[in-house]
């Protein structure tokens, strides 16, 4: 398989306060690649690694093939990146930012440039400081796809947008992946807006990669089962146990959350001495949460 | 590429680039016409005398204008990127030290404004006076004098507003401290040692910066308007 995107044991430290802690990553060519976590939990500043912005501790990073920093422009010729905050010349025009723009990508395509602008509503003379908040963002996806990328890094693209304006440029991005079949990776919170486009999930939290699987996969494996007569100790189990829940229902009946759930995996319960009553299915948010929620440490006075 | 880069190097200097490009033409216009009140003299020497001196006053006004409009440009030249936090101009795809080349090239060309505007002006003044024997104009040396101040000051500033705040702090932390141990030590020394007290570090180091070759020479060289 090859890979777009190869990060390997990646470790970055700011002092005591946050670190990205060994993060092994692999986005396959032509996939598009949801990169999800709360705020806070390592998904920009692992975009800026990727990007050469900041030098990782320890680790390395490959992006098309080539090795971040040392192949760093040509990499960078190839990728169109949307970074989490306007990076644009506000004193510009959206005409004068898209020419500075093109004068440093060999591959940039004027012609479908002009057709994205009407298509997104862009006023080519209007000047930036006075463009919305999402005049802005259909801007910079305009400036990334315009390019004609190999690898489109998008850091939280739609955050703060209306959802017209989101539709928009997701639909903009969606088109241009289908026509030249470029690599997306995106960075999000929003985790319903992920579950429609990607094909493979990351999930981050507090500087960790908590997982990485086939979208498909990460929805169909976690899973909300309601078990009576539970086992006390699940090591044997065939799947992961992320949580259990005692304290609902009747005393001797609990509600796991697992991860890695197949069909055949109810004979299990039958081994134990245990009966399986419900396998709920989860959608790709409530899966996210609990993910999240298994691999925080439990506090036990917390609320 | 550096078309682009001119372009937007432009677009931020031009509004603050406009009191120097004025100041640099009027400069030169202002010390021709005050020497206009210079009273008759009954003798040439005299008379000479009393040019070179009264436009002698003017001098420092010289260096200082090229000087100030070198910080200019300058701190112009990175100031977006620094608004930006220098995301934009490290998503570019090239290599940092070309981009810095470019941006340095692009306001170097943007001095030869001020530069012209000055030539322009010593060009007008010289030829409004009637020299007395003996003395003439150099509009033209002054005008080169006057770019190459204002780029050996753009270029300082231009290095030092590249590097990042802490950078900067380090920069000249190290050189105060240089300066604090410089004075210290040559104190300790000079009270062990009589051959230390004549000698101090800083002043060489500031000798050297400012007479030939040291970059600051053309500071402090000849910045008459009208000589011998």
């Amino acid at each position: 398989m090859d890979k777009a995107i190869e990060l390997t044991r990646l470790t970055w430290r700011a002092g005591k306060v946050f670190s990205l802690d060994e993060i092994g990553l692999n986005v396959p060519t032509g996939s598009i690649y949801g990169f999800l976590g709360p705020n806070g939990s390592g998904k920009t500043t692992t975009v800026r690694l990727l990007t050469g912005m900041i030098k990782p501790d320890s680790g390395s990073i490959r992006v098309l093939g080539m090795e971040v920093p040392g192949e760093l422009p040509s990499i960078l010729r190839r990728v169109g990146y949307v970074p989490e905050r306007p990076h644009v010349y506000p004193a510009f025009t959206a005409r004068e930012q898209l020419d500075y723009h093109a004068s440093f990508f060999e591959r940039w395509d004027g012609g479908w440039a002009g057709k994205l602008m009407t298509r997104l509503g862009l006023d080519p003379s209007r000047r930036l400081s006075r463009m919305s908040k999402g005049e802005i963002g259909k801007l910079l996806i305009l400036l990334a796809l315009a390019q004609r990328p190999d690898l489109l890094l998008l850091d939280e693209p739609t955050d703060g947008l209306d959802p017209v304006v989101r539709r928009d440029v997701m639909s903009a991005v969606l088109d241009c992946v289908s026509e030249t079949g470029a690599t997306v990776f995106i960075s999000s919170h929003l985790v319903h807006e992920l579950e429609r486009i990607c094909d493979w999930v990351g999930v981050m939290d507090n500087g960790r990669l908590l997982a990485e699987l086939p979208m498909q996969q990460f929805k169909n494996g976690i899973k909300r089962i309601r078990v009576h007569g539970a086992p006390e100790l699940a090591d044997e189990a065939p799947f992961t146990l992320l949580s259990r829940d005692r304290t609902n229902g009747p005393a001797s009946m609990e509600t796991w959350i697992v991860r890695g759930w197949e069909e055949p995996m109810r004979d299990y319960f039958d081994r134990v001495g245990a009966t399986l009553r419900d396998v709920i299915d989860l959608d790709l948010e409530e899966s996210f949460v609990e993910l999240l929620r298994s691999s925080r440490p439990t506090h036990a006075h917390e609320g | 590429m550096y078309r682009s880069m001119l372009f937007i190097h432009w677009k931020q200097i031009r509004v603050a680039l406009i009191p120097f490009v004025i100041a640099s033409f009027g400069l030169p216009v202002l010390t021709v016409h005050w020497l206009g009140s210079v009273p008759d003299a009954p003798q040439r020497g005299m008379m000479a005398y009393r040019v070179m001196t009264q436009s002698a006053q003017w001098l420092p006004l010289y260096p200082l204008l090229a000087g100030a409009t070198g910080i200019t440009l300058a701190l112009s030249a990175w100031n977006w990127d620094h608004q930006l936090g220098h995301v934009y101009a490290l998503s570019l795809p090239l290599a940092r030290w070309k981009y810095a080349g470019l941006k340095m090239g692009a306001g170097a060309v943007l001095a030869l404004i001020p530069a012209a505007a000055f030539w322009i002006g010593a060009l007008i003044a010289s030829a409004s006076v009637t020299l007395p024997a003996g003395l003439h104009a150099y509009p033209t040396l002054l005008a080169v004098r006057f770019l190459a101040a204002t780029l050996v000051a753009y270029a300082v500033l231009f290095a030092m507003a590249a590097g990042t705040i802490r950078t900067t702090v380090w920069f000249v932390s190290a050189v105060v401290g240089l300066l604090i141990l410089t004075a210290l030590s040559r104190g300790l020394l000079a009270s062990h040692f009589t051959v230390f007290q004549r000698m101090s570090p800083i002043e060489w180091v500031l000798h050297a910066l400012a007479s030939l070759p040291g970059p600051f020479h053309v500071f402090s060289g000849n910045w008459m308007l009208i000589d011998v």
